[in-house]
């Protein structure tokens, strides 16, 4: 295996050693660009009490490149489709290599606390989200309850 | 490798958790290590040359601010490059230092009554001031001259021990000085010592310490003295050592025993920094015999200008088209950055062995993707479905790969794996191939057989969405 990068030894490193509350991301024995991911619903959003599992990959260009990152749990949510991408500016358009896989999540955990059902991914479910919001956080919750117990 | 990784939060523990403030400026905020030939961007962020050049060629702005950046724009920064340097070299003592002091016991200061002295008329009589509440004050009973311990101590801490690392920046004869009061402490905290007024300086010592130590010290530092303006916090120091106190720090021993440490390995590195940093820098200029290399329209370019282009440069005109464009753009950025930026350039040869190692470093990287990943993921059997295979992959990552053989090919494995997701939507635990599975998926663009591998992810039975 081509050796690894010094940053993202480091990165891993401290994500064991300093890890962000409610999120753990351990990576993978045979292949340490691999992270297993868990983020906590956030308190207050129709996700909390849930438990997501998300894959997170570091290409061979990382930090040139964007980690991919993607929900395996399922959940309603206007920015996540359900292939599990996620629509997050940071990681497409907007990444830096200043950001780092703990940012990164931080970021996918604040996408849980606000979705933004005006620029979708999952269409039907952001249409949802607008027309109906109380209902949509009601289905998100009933998800989140029925696929994402902790 | 493993041990060369440091992290800011190396400090958190230590005795002064907010230097990881500082650690953590010194660092590039793109691959998070020290600032390696840093250059400076308009908007006012820095970053290594190298870092930053590399992610322009593929965005142009700053990863910080995500203003509009070009290369042109970029200016080294010398000071920040040898502040960087010099911090390196006295970052792992200081940690030594500043973990070794928190990892001590608190002693406590007024927990002792020490007479210093046999002779009434010389001796100085330290006395513990127990009734006081203000707790470190510990009276110094010479002449009816009472000085405050605290008072000394934060004087013989702040200017032998805080004044350690900077001492390499700042170059000042303060080594010197330590060292003495070093050995002035250590020899006075084992037992009542007599103290005698030294010629010189009329600071009082040990008698065995004046003879031996101090006296030769005291005549350097005399004749240092008399070149050399010294710090403010040196005379501030010797002000109250030579109102005819002894000092006695809280913690002898380790107080002491760093001190000692440090003694020699500061010394002999002073000289030899005090030239390399500080000249260094003063002296810094910008190579001119070498040309700022430029960037190449490779698509109005035909293979021999690129080779010759490259050949004119001494490099390898080997591969594909493609493989010359990445090996010039790189090199042209290694260029740059070590004859426009660096303070202190390598030559052209080391320039190509870098070159070399990045690729066999990229080659080494793409073969295990490909050969290993791919390979173990697809498992073939038949020899002539093999060679195919190879064939195929050989063209992986080139417009000439075909999409549509390939799919041919691994039909099979695609249906397994489309069942296999199918099977485990509710309760699966991916591992470290399925991503390159979701890759491989995703690399699918052909329009016939894509399509149809994703309408068939589609219909997968428990989603909801389409019922």
């Amino acid at each position: 295996m081509a050796s690894l990068p010094k940053r993202i030894i480091k990165e891993t490193e401290r994500l064991v050693t300093d890890p962000v509350p409610g999120i753990t991301a351990e990576p993978h024995d045979d292949n340490l660009r691999y992270f297993k991911v868990t983020i906590e619903g956030p308190a207050g959003s129709p996700y909390e009490d849930g438990l997501f599992n998300l894959e997170l990959y570091l290409p061979d260009d990382y930090p040139m490149e964007a980690p991919k990152v993607r929900f395996l749990t399922k959940i309603y949510h206007p920015n996540i489709d359900r292939l599990g991408r996620i629509c997050l500016d940071i990681l497409k358009t907007n990444w830096s290599p200043a950001l780092q896989i703990r940012t990164v999540l931080l970021s996918v955990q604040a996408l849980l606390a606000s979705p933004n059902p005006n620029d979708p991914l999952a269409n039907d479910v952001a249409e949802d989200w607008i027309k109906n919001e109380q209902g949509a956080k009601a289905k998100a919750k009933e998800w989140t309850a029925l696929y994402a117990k902790k | 490798m493993e041990n060369q990784i440091s992290d800011a939060s190396d400090f958190t523990h230590s005795r002064i958790p907010k230097l990881s403030q500082l650690d953590t400026l010194l660092r590039c905020h793109i691959c998070k290590d020290f600032l390696k030939v840093p250059v400076l961007t308009p908007c006012g962020h820095t970053f290594c040359s190298l870092c930053i050049r590399e992610y322009i060629s593929v965005q142009a702005k700053c990863p910080l601010c995500l203003t509009e950046l070009r290369e042109s724009m970029l200016r080294s920064e010398f000071l920040v490059s040898e502040i960087v340097e010099s911090y390196k070299v006295v970052r792992d003592d200081l940690l030594d230092i500043l973990k070794q002091r928190k990892e001590s016991p608190e002693s406590d200061p007024d927990s002792s009554i020490i007479e210093v002295g046999s002779d009434p008329e010389d001796s100085l009589i330290v006395n513990d001031n127990q009734s006081d509440d203000t707790s470190d004050d510990i009276k110094i009973l010479q002449s009816g001259k009472p000085i405050s311990l605290k008072r000394i101590y934060t004087d013989i801490t702040s200017s032998s021990l805080r004044t350690a690392p900077r001492s390499k920046y700042f170059k000042t004869n303060i080594p010197m000085k330590r060292s003495s009061t070093a050995s002035r402490i250590d020899s006075i905290l084992k037992k009542p010592v007599e103290l005698v007024p030294c010629p010189i300086c009329e600071k009082y010592f040990p008698v065995k310490e004046l003879e031996r130590t101090h006296l030769d010290e005291c005549l350097t530092l005399q004749s240092l003295d008399n070149k050399l303006t010294p710090l403010t916090k040196t005379a501030e120091k010797d002000e109250v050592v030579s109102k005819g106190s002894t000092v006695i720090p809280p913690n002898k021993s380790l107080l002491s025993r760093s001190l000692w440490r440090m003694k020699p390995r500061e010394e002999e590195g002073e000289k030899e920094e005090k030239v390399s940093f500080v000249d260094k820098y003063i002296n810094s200029t910008t190579d001119i015999e070498h040309q700022r290399l430029p960037k190449l329209d490779f698509p109005s370019m035909t293979i021999t200008q690129i080779k010759q282009k490259l050949s004119n440069l001494g490099l390898s005109t080997t591969g594909t088209k493609q493989n010359m464009m990445a090996r010039y753009n790189y090199y042209e950025i290694l260029w740059n950055s070590n004859f426009c930026d660096s303070l202190n350039p390598v030559n052209v040869s080391e320039l190509k062995r870098q070159l070399l190692n990045w690729e066999a470093s990229r080659k080494v990287h793409n073969g295990t993707n490909l050969s290993t990943s791919i390979g173990n993921l697809m498992t073939l059997r038949g020899t002539h479905k093999q060679n195919d295979y190879k064939k195929l992959l050989d063209n992986f990552k080139t417009d000439k790969f075909n999409r549509k053989e390939w799919c041919i090919l691994f039909r099979k494995q695609f249906r397994r794996l489309i069942k296999d997701a199918k099977k485990g939507q509710t309760s699966r635990t991916l591992n470290a191939d399925h991503i390159q599975e979701f890759d491989i998926e995703e690399q699918l663009t052909d329009p016939d057989l894509s399509n149809d591998l994703f309408d068939k992810l589609d219909k997968t039975p428990q989603n909801p969405q389409n019922p």
